[in-house]
């Protein structure tokens, strides 16, 4: 398989969290989400599209996102992610559901 | 709900998903390979190292594809098409499977929709839930006048209805149509309104202003009428009236009887124009009438019974027939009660219920053999595949997978038996349904396919799905992961599998007995019936029933009338003699009236007798001999002294067994008993229906009934073989003496088919499960044997090789497979005579444990048993061992 894959340490979940986050500063392609988020998390986070692709269709599924041909930048059709309002809603709720998992962990580990 | 449409949509549409899929990794993969080289990586190096990352395309597909579809869903998918391919594979298997499965999936749904149509289906109209029935009877229509004065103030509308075959032609043969007398609120309180025209209304209670109008059904409207738009204001000949059509009732509208269609309806007010004088409109003792009432909103059918019975004193003494004393007191007493009407009313019912439910039974059990059949011949295929199979398990299958895999199969098998199942229901339920009718009533029932019989054959699809499915279930579950390495190719005797099958078969042939009883039963009854003595002779006697309402001639003169008649008909070439009655024998109406001097009913039915009133003549044309005295004269008329021929019955019962001439026997009548003088003995014949048998009838001269009603029967005996050219002549020669009246052709035969429908329907039914479970049992046992041989080929080979003789190898087969058909047969016996009671009622002289039906039953089995067993046995013994040998 693959070189790298998804970080499967993640916590469940938190793929959909960063790629709605992505998707929030407008319509991408997949490999435009894999880089962007490749890019903001100083190169730690690598997406493998084994991970990506069956991520974004669980975003379509459930109506987070929508999805259209379009072209690339550098003219090539490739297929553009949109987040829908009921997306944008669902990154509210998840990112305050993470931010509480996060301190809650923290505070574990700062138990002595 | 939304993700769930999303999910079908994804289905659907799939292929076109994975090429998007496929295409957007393609992209991915392609802008990956752009960045790589703008890093300075080498093309060909970067395809591969863009490849690289990619990772396996399929596998990211077949992961995308597990999010939309749940695995499950996906498995079931791969299962369905695994099993149709491996149906695919043995037609002649699929076929026998389906095929069975068909009729007998057909045969439960045909009578189920029978059944639904009868029994279930709500009335089509509008809140049938809140519709409810004045039970006990029929009722006087000044009965009904009383209780629509209460309608408004009681319940939510009420309206009453009468059946009636109506005559279409303008004279000579009658051409009946079946309709109703109705009260004009009825389409109203139903919520029916019309599909062309309007309906009628209570305006049309009271006498109608532009003539008499009828609203006809729309199945009327086709075949009378020919579906033309001009139909409404044309005229209709109802009983020699003009009606005016002013209305088409809604397609599947057939009024409130189920079972018998109105195709025409008109306003009792009408009634007087067609009974004239003999309107039963004012009659307080006719009782005729139906009635239906809407619940109020909230109302429960136990209020109105109480609300109705508040006011039943004043509608009762509103009422009063004139009746003795004694009854009146009954009269008032008798409590009205209401019923619920949902399913609307019917006579069928009451009528067929028994012998429906008694089918249903059989057919089940029909049903139950099939899928024997079909567990039986899975269970085979499942073995065969053991090899297959045991390599799934080894490969890691789990056992559900490989039950369900099996599963799969037996499903599609009922889901093809049971599409091609609603075919042959469709077909034979028509049948059926045209087997129920007779001269009297024309049988009709909407026999469309609503969710009710849908969802009943679903069910028995998924019901002998499983049923089937559990025995190669249970067969595989003894496969082993390790029985692919063994040899399984040599069979040997000692087969556990094979006692699965063997079961089966002891099952099919126990079920098959009883249904072969149940069919021996039946068609003894029907044949016994039809062979009763009638104590006539049916033969050559044309029937002609009369109508002299339309006639001009006053009612007082219809006995000069009918005289006339007689004459006339008498006159005709190739009539040897005729004869009028009041009663038909057999017609299925009758007339009677106690023996004594009380003033009343006696409660003991054996003081009754049945009563016909004939002209001279009438014993002869009937072929009834009599026995002793003298037949009625012309004398015999009103004046004279009151005279009566008695049969064999009456005088053995009321006569005590004195030589019944001269004597003076009195019929009852309110005053004390009317006296008359024995002047004949007649043969005994049969009155009302062959069952019945015998009863006691006595005879009065025609000529000294004071009044005449207006429906007569007319007897001719006619030379034989010229029944049609009598026919003719007889016609002729009525129209020529009244070109008003009406009448109709009967004869015996019709007469006499009709007392006997339910035992012919049940008779024919009953041999049909028979002979198909019989069918059934032979195919299972046939298979059973053939299997069991071929398991035992090289055993029997070395057999062979050894010098066994080819008959001492059939009695080996055939002595394993003797032990399951005695096992089956024991418990089938024993089955019969547990339920024989069950069935009791609906036999004719005789035992429903009649020893002789038994042993027929057991003889057809056991023979159709062994010829399906020898076949394959035969052919083990003619084995060629040098084969067998070398194949092994």
């Amino acid at each position: 398989m693959g070189l790298t894959n998804t970080p499967s340490d993640l916590l469940p979940g938190t793929l959909e969290l960063l790629i709605l986050k992505a998707l929030a500063r407008g319509p991408l392609h997949g490999y435009a989400i894999v880089e962007h988020l490749r890019v903001t998390s100083g190169d730690v986070l690598r997406i493998g599209e084994s991970a990506l692709y069956p991520a974004l269709q669980r975003l379509l599924l459930n109506g987070w996102a929508k999805a259209a041909w379009g072209t690339s930048e550098n003219n090539r059709r490739a297929r553009y992610y949109t987040l829908t309002p009921s997306g944008r809603r669902q990154l509210t709720a998840e990112r305050a559901e993470f931010d509480r998992m996060v301190h809650a962990i923290h505070r574990v580990l700062q138990a002595t | 709900m939304r993700t769930l449409f999303r999910r079908l949509g994804y289905v659907l549409r799939h292929s076109r998903r994975d090429a998007d899929l496929r295409e957007e990794i393609e992209t991915h993969r392609a802008l990956r390979q752009e960045a790589l080289e703008r890093a300075g990586m080498e093309t060909q190096e970067a395809v591969h190292e863009s490849r690289r990352a990619l990772g396996s395309v399929t596998l990211a597909v077949e992961d995308v594809r597990d999010v939309w579809m749940l695995r499950v869903i996906d498995a079931t998918w791969h299962d369905v098409r695994a099993a149709f391919r491996g149906l695919q594979k043995s037609p002649a298997f699929s076929f026998v499977a389906i095929a069975t499965l068909a009729l007998g999936i057909g045969a439960n749904t045909g009578l189920f929709s029978i059944f639904n149509s009868l029994m279930l289906r709500p009335l089509p109209v509008r809140d049938p839930g809140t519709l409810v029935l004045l039970t006990g009877g029929s009722w006087t229509y000044p009965i009904w006048e009383e209780i629509r004065r209460y309608d408004a103030q009681l319940f939510d509308g009420a309206f009453a209805w009468a059946e009636e075959r109506f005559d279409l032609s303008q004279g000579g043969v009658s051409e009946l149509v079946d309709g109703a007398y109705v009260s004009g609120a009825l389409f109203d309180v139903l919520g029916v309104s019309g599909f062309r025209g309007r309906m009628l209304t209570p305006e049309d209670d009271a006498d109608a202003p532009d003539g008499p109008v009828a609203v006809i059904s729309h199945r009327f409207w086709q075949k009378h009428f020919g579906g033309t738009d001009d139909v409404l204001g044309r005229q209709l000949t109802l009983q020699r009236v003009p009606f005016t059509v002013v209305g088409i009732m809604p397609p599947g509208f057939f009024g409130p009887d189920v079972g018998r269609t109105a195709d025409v309806m008109i306003p009792f007010a009408a009634e007087p124009l067609i009974r004239r004088r003999e309107s039963a409109l004012g009659e307080r003792s006719m009782w005729w009438v139906e009635v239906m009432v809407r619940l109020q909103p909230g109302q429960s059918i136990e209020q109105a019974t109480a609300a109705l019975r508040g006011v039943q004193p004043q509608i009762r003494y509103e009422t009063l027939p004139k009746w003795p004393e004694e009854m009146l007191a009954r009269y008032l007493d008798t409590p009205f009660t209401l019923v619920p009407a949902t399913t609307g009313k019917s006579d069928l019912r009451g009528r067929f219920e028994t012998p429906l439910r008694a089918m249903v039974v059989a057919v089940g059990l029909v049903l139950l053999v099939a899928c024997a059949n079909i567990a039986s011949l899975l269970l085979a295929r499942a073995l065969a595949r053991r090899r297959e199979l045991s390599v799934r398990l080894a490969l890691g299958a789990s056992r559900w997978r490989i039950a369900r895999l099996l599963l799969a199969e037996s499903l599609m098998v009922a889901t093809a038996g049971a599409a091609l199942g609603l075919l042959f229901a469709k077909w034979s339920s028509a049948l059926l349904v045209r087997q129920l009718a007779t001269w009297r009533s024309a049988v009709f029932l909407d026999l469309t396919f609503d969710w009710r019989v849908l969802g009943f054959t679903a069910l028995l699809a998924c019901a002998s799905a499983i049923i089937a499915g559990v025995a190669p279930v249970l067969g595989v579950k003894s496969i082993a992961p390790n029985d692919a390495l063994k040899d399984v190719g040599r069979g040997i005797a000692g087969d556990r599998r094979f006692a699965v099958r063997g079961t089966l078969v002891v099952a099919q042939i126990a079920v098959s007995l009883v249904l072969l009883v149940a069919a021996g039963l039946f068609l003894r009854t029907f044949v016994s019936l039809t062979r009763v003595p009638l104590g006539f002779v049916p033969e050559d006697v044309v029937v002609v029933a009369l109508n002299l309402q339309p006639s001009t001639v006053p009612r007082q003169e219809r006995g000069v009338l009918t005289e006339r008649l007689r004459e006339a008909v008498t006159a005709v070439p190739g009539v040897r003699s005729a004869a009028v009655s009041v009663m038909t024998p057999v017609s299925g109406s009758g007339w009677n009236n106690w023996v004594g001097d009380s003033p009343s009913p006696p409660r003991d039915r054996n003081q009754m007798t049945w009563i016909n009133a004939i002209t001279p003549g009438w014993f002869t044309t009937m072929g009834i001999p009599l026995l002793s005295g003298r037949d009625f004269e012309p004398g015999d008329r009103t004046g004279g002294g009151a005279v009566a021929i008695v049969n064999e019955t009456f005088a053995a019962r009321f006569l005590l067994g004195q030589p019944p001439i001269g004597q003076t026997v009195r019929l009852g009548a309110p005053g004390g008993g009317t006296p008359y003088v024995i002047v004949g003995l007649a043969r005994d014949a049969v009155y009302r229906s062959p069952r019945e048998g015998m009863v006691p009838t006595i005879y009065l001269p025609l000529a000294q009934r004071e009044q005449l009603g207006a429906t007569l029967a007319l007897t001719a005996r006619a030379v034989p073989g010229q029944r049609a050219t009598v026919e003719r002549g007889v016609a002729a020669a009525l129209t020529r003496v009244d070109p008003a009246i009406a009448f109709t052709f009967r004869t015996f035969d019709q007469l006499v088919d009709a007392t006997v429908t339910q035992e012919r329907l049940v008779a024919l039914l009953s041999t049909f499960f028979g002979g198909l479970a019989l069918l059934l049992a032979g195919i299972g046992l046939y298979g059973v044997v053939a299997r069991a041989v071929e398991a035992r080929r090289t055993e029997i080979g070395i057999r062979v090789a050894l010098g066994a003789a080819p008959a001492g190898i059939v009695r080996l087969v055939l002595r394993r497979i003797g032990l399951l058909i005695a096992a089956g047969f024991t418990i089938g016996i024993g089955l019969g005579l547990w339920a024989a009671a069950a069935v009791q009622t609906m036999l004719f002289q005789l035992d429903a444990r009649d020893p002789t039906t038994f042993a027929i039953a057991a003889i057809v089995l056991v023979s159709v048993g062994m010829v399906a067993a020898w076949v394959p046995a035969r052919r083990a013994a003619r084995l060629d061992p040098a084969t067998v040998l070398r194949e092994g």
